[in-house]
């Protein structure tokens, strides 16, 4: 029988020759990713009983949503988080300076093609762009698989999606994702693991995977997995051994449905509030003036997503009735944007540069919304109330968009 | 996973509240401005403190009410305090049209009964309804109506769970 990437790997992982979707399995995973919510972790963790994590060596803990602690609440809760660490001696601890937890995550060669892994956050599907299976699951399941090292989990189907043709000047693999949200709706990949194919994806770097694989979730997918190449391979060497095995969806894998896209006439596509999938393009938004515009995240914060940015914004100035922040992803990032002249660019036009982390994405801090404010950000969420107030409003677009919104302080009909 | 027998009952009595919103995600039910809490009795207050028209949820709320919501009900994060919240307040049960994938696991594993029944807002049944609700065979049934309506059952997975007290029960043996 021929089986998908999502029924492969979940066979492995449970031990188990095959498995079809609708099984329910109990599978280890080879990774497990907690945040700053690694603190709730720990509290239901502790309640069990138990002393020992399953293995110190499987848990990654990343500080990125709250960094540096924005309230005292917060600093104790980090607190707990390192003395944890330290006891149960977990060393793949990333301090407040490293920056996202995802991108942290496939920098650090946390990811390997095939490999089944789990964190306490919903865009933990972005490890697809690495070939792998990722998911996010809550806090109390993540207290079990630390005591227990495995998760029942339920054998997802999975949706197939092509994708060709080339990208017209000023579109991005944020405005596929957007596209694909916008035609699927937010419950079109429920319970679902969804394979990106064709050209289009495979001419595209991992940052733009990664932005694809990250937003899948908005689809309500379990999984979304850009199949191992050689883009993929690139990326992985000097990160991790090369002892991983790509795993391969069979030809004739049985998909539950199937999608082509052609992305030759695609334009810029924005997400206007408060839902990820109502999009449109980018024309029909045009006019709408905007307080704050944000360019970071897991989502599109990294070293091209900045370079895009830099490029609009050479030589010109942010628009005085609007606030620029720019969040490099991961502290390599900033080094990175530091060094070429990126971060400088963004300064002289004008941007506040924050240190790598969440951000305002989750309306934590740094760059909270005031009633009536309007933010058009590179983000993954426009939910009422997602920036801070209930009484804003978030716009999703790409990296170009958000630059060519900084320049005039209103969405601009073309880029 | 064990079986565990337990006094928990499979047959749940109790008054409904119907929130007949689609898409109702995470922010809504619980807001990113409180994210810091961890301890249950604190969640409650909260919730629904973002969904327009039911930010008094959590004062009128009574120990063994069960939730009647719509499409996708917890989209977005995997906010455990979206859940526990709930919990917290005395919540019996959540039934859905439909939910968010990893809500919808947070609150089997959380031991938290729900049920999904599509059909469920569309079969006349009313807020502050009583009903009866059998979570071995997923019926509905109007305790002062005629109403009479199937969810899906219960999987023996959620059962285990919901025995057990919640998923960290079953690991703690």
């Amino acid at each position: 029988m021929s089986h998908t990437i999502a029924e492969k790997i979940l066979a492995e992982k449970s031990g188990l020759k095959s498995v079809s979707s609708g099984e329910l399995v109990t599978a280890r995973p080879d990774k497990v990713m907690s945040h700053d919510n690694a603190g709730l972790v720990i509290r239901h963790f502790r309640s069990i009983g138990s002393s020992k994590v399953f293995n110190p060596g499987k848990i990654i803990i990343p500080l990125d949503h709250r960094v540096p602690a924005e309230s005292e609440k917060t600093a104790i809760a980090h607190k707990s988080i390192r003395e944890f660490v330290e006891e149960q001696g977990i060393e793949a601890f990333y301090d407040i300076r490293e920056g996202i937890c995802h991108q942290v995550m496939i920098e650090n060669g946390h990811v390997k093609p095939g490999e089944l892994i789990l964190g306490t956050d919903s865009h933990t599907t972005s490890y697809g762009c690495l070939a792998a299976a990722s998911s996010g699951i809550g806090a109390t399941e993540m207290a079990a698989v630390w005591a227990t090292g495995e998760l029942w989990l339920r054998v997802p189907e999975t949706i197939r999606i092509e994708v060709n043709g080339k990208f017209k000047s000023g579109v991005t693999p944020k405005d596929l994702i957007l596209y694909i949200l916008g035609q699927l709706g937010a419950r079109g990949a429920d319970y679902k693991s969804v394979e990106y194919y064709g050209n289009t994806i495979s001419n595209m770097p991992v940052s733009g995977r990664f932005t694809i694989a990250n937003m899948t979730m908005e689809m309500g997918a379990k999984f979304g997995i850009i199949s191992y190449d050689e883009e993929t391979e690139k990326y992985l060497q000097g990160r991790v051994e090369n002892d991983y095995t790509p795993v391969y969806a069979d030809p004739d894998a049985d998909y539950c449905e199937k999608y082509e896209y052609d992305v030759t006439d695609l334009t810029p596509q924005i997400a206007m509030p408060h839902r990820v999938d109502n999009v449109v393009p980018l024309s029909e938004a045009a006019g709408i003036k905007i307080n704050q515009v944000v360019i970071g995240s897991c989502t599109n914060g990294r070293i091209d997503d900045l370079q895009i940015a830099a490029d609009i914004l050479r030589s010109k100035k942010v628009s005085k009735k609007v606030r620029l922040l720019v969040i490099p992803g991961s502290r390599s990032i900033y080094i990175q944007a530091l060094k070429n002249g990126i971060l400088e660019t963004l300064l002289e036009a004008g941007a506040v540069v924050l240190n790598p982390g969440c951000g305002p994405c989750l309306g934590a801090h740094q760059g909270i919304l005031a009633p009536g404010e309007r933010c058009l950000a590179t983000t993954n969420r426009n939910f009422k109330g997602r920036m801070g107030s209930t009484e804003a409003e978030v716009y999703l677009a790409s990296p170009t968009v958000a630059a060519h919104t900084a320049l005039t302080g209103e969405i601009p009909d073309r880029v | 996973m064990g079986k565990h027998k337990t006094d928990k009952p499979l047959i749940l009595k109790g008054r409904i509240r119907v929130v007949p919103v689609a898409n109702v995600d995470t922010d809504m039910i619980f807001h990113n401005r409180h994210l810091h809490i961890t301890e249950p009795e604190e969640m409650a207050p909260h919730i629904f403190g973002n969904l327009q028209g039911w930010e008094n949820f959590p004062k009128e709320a009574e120990k063994g009410d069960i939730l009647i919501v719509g499409h996708n009900f917890g989209c977005g994060s995997s906010r455990q305090q979206a859940v526990d919240g709930f919990i917290a307040l005395g919540v019996a049960a959540i039934i859905g049209v439909s939910f968010g994938a990893i809500y919808k696991r947070n609150t089997i594993n959380a031991g938290l009964p729900l049920i999904e029944c599509t059909d469920i807002l569309g079969s006349g049944i009313q807020d502050l309804d009583e009903i009866e609700l059998n979570l071995e065979t997923g019926t509905i049934k109007g305790i002062d109506s005629k109403i009479l309506i199937n969810g899906r059952p219960f999987t023996d997975v959620q059962k285990d769970i919901y025995y057990a007290g919640g998923l960290l029960n079953l690991v703690g043996d």
